[in-house]
């Protein structure tokens, strides 16, 4: 019995090298080994997850590459099958980040293609009001020259009215168009003979002038008198003179400008027929009336 | 009695000829079948980043998922039916993210061209409105 001198009972020992046993068993359970590669595939998936953009796309995918790092990550004693493992769940992350980042560049592009929609928009905004401010300015450019091209319509018209109103008014004057102008002869019949004075109710023919004159203002007239042979050339300058001046007066009571009319006697001068005759004096006694053309076209 | 072969043989030789059979039937079992399904699936899935373009896009992943069938089949002639199975399903896996890389690519390529063209149109509308008063 002396020599049992050790310390530890026997039961003890038995005790420790159990534990100890238990203690390795223990470290096997707890701590298996990863298969290689397994972290790096953990690792990537985790990225994934952890994007806020990516991780809510793709959840398939993502799910299935869960569950095959989850496999990759069991301890596995054939080599084989953990490389395998480990391939299929790599792959697996990749597949899934690429369907994420695919459904995630699909949503920009509704975006982008927004953002080009309201480019193009402004772009067709602007040029619209471009082209309205255009159109704008040329409509009143139009309208300019529409207003120009009335008011030459209206002068042409008024022009061709004024024409053909001259013509019928010079028509009922009885006017004989010459060199110098329109040419009218008041007869004698104005006169009392030997006479000046212009007879009452003898006017008509002179208010047609005075009519006339009145519509184109820019039309003078020289009123020329004239008388038959008999008596002398004094006498009857004088008072083919004064008959001048005796129309020429009247026109201005009728509110013809004097500046307008000029008066001249031309006594025996220049018959118009035969003075041997009492018809042909009488064609002799008279007024001319000329009225001077348009000095220029008013255009 | 002793013209018949197997009549008087012993029961030592009888079992030995028995497991024998078990034996060759049992190695007839352990031989397993091609994997055909999932090598028509790598071959199926390697065609379908095909036609999305993938050479272009994915080249080195569809490289990859051809090298790896043909490593399926030559695995298969030499009856080595379970590294076959494996590396056909590496093929379809590889092939299918050919196809997810392909569209990944295209979707940004589509996205780049959209974003160049917008770029493009702000710049116009800047220079026309910078040339309009």
């Amino acid at each position: 019995m002396s020599t049992t001198s050790n310390l530890i009972p026997r039961q003890s020992t038995t005790l420790i090298a159990a534990a100890v046993a238990s203690i390795l068993l223990a470290a096997c359970v707890s701590a298996p080994v990863k298969p290689p590669g397994a972290a790096e595939a953990r690792n990537k998936l985790t990225v994934l997850q952890s994007d806020p953009q990516l991780s809510t796309r793709a959840p398939a995918a993502i799910k299935q590459a869960e569950l095959a790092v989850r496999a990759a990550e069991e301890p596995q004693p054939d080599p084989e099958i953990a490389k395998f493992r480990v391939y299929v769940a790599d792959r697996s992350v990749d597949i899934a980040t690429a369907q994420a980042q695919t459904s995630l560049a699909e949503d920009q592009r509704k975006a982008l293609m927004q953002r080009g929609d309201q480019a193009r928009l402004d772009a067709r905004t602007r040029e619209a009001d471009a082209a309205n401010s255009q159109l704008v300015n040329a409509k009143a450019v139009i309208a300019e020259q529409k207003g120009q091209a009335d008011v030459a319509r209206t002068e042409a018209d008024a022009a061709r009215l004024s024409a053909a109103d001259l013509q019928r008014q010079l028509d009922e004057l009885h006017a004989k168009p010459t060199d110098r102008g329109m040419v009218l002869t008041l007869g004698d019949t104005l006169f009392t003979s030997g006479k000046s004075d212009l007879k009452v109710g003898s006017t008509v023919n002179l208010d047609r002038l005075v009519a006339f004159l009145s519509s184109y203002p820019n039309r003078d007239v020289l009123i020329e008198g004239y008388t038959d042979s008999i008596g002398s050339d004094e006498y009857n300058v004088d008072l083919s003179q004064r008959r001048a001046d005796s129309v020429k007066s009247y026109l201005m009571h009728q509110g013809i400008n004097s500046q307008r009319l000029s008066a001249t006697g031309r006594g025996k001068s220049d018959p118009v027929a035969d003075n041997a005759s009492a018809d042909g004096r009488q064609q002799n006694r008279r007024v001319n009336v000329t009225i001077a053309n348009a000095p220029v076209a008013s255009r | 009695m002793h013209n018949s072969t197997f009549g008087d043989s012993s029961p030592a030789v009888r079992a030995v000829a028995w497991l024998s059979g078990i034996l060759v039937l049992s190695a007839c079992a352990s031989t397993p079948p091609a994997p055909t399904e999932s090598l028509v699936a790598a071959r199926s899935a390697i065609s379908n980043a095909e036609k999305s373009e993938a050479g272009r896009y994915a080249a080195p992943e569809v490289g990859e998922a051809r090298d790896k069938l043909a490593a399926a089949n030559t695995a298969v002639t030499q009856k080595d039916m379970t590294g076959a199975q494996r590396l056909a399903d590496e093929s379809r896996i590889e092939a299918d993210l050919a196809s997810a890389k392909t569209a990944q690519v295209k979707a940004d390529s589509v996205n780049a061209q959209l974003q160049h063209d917008n770029d493009s149109l702000v710049d116009e509308l800047q220079r026309k409105s910078g040339s309009q008063p």
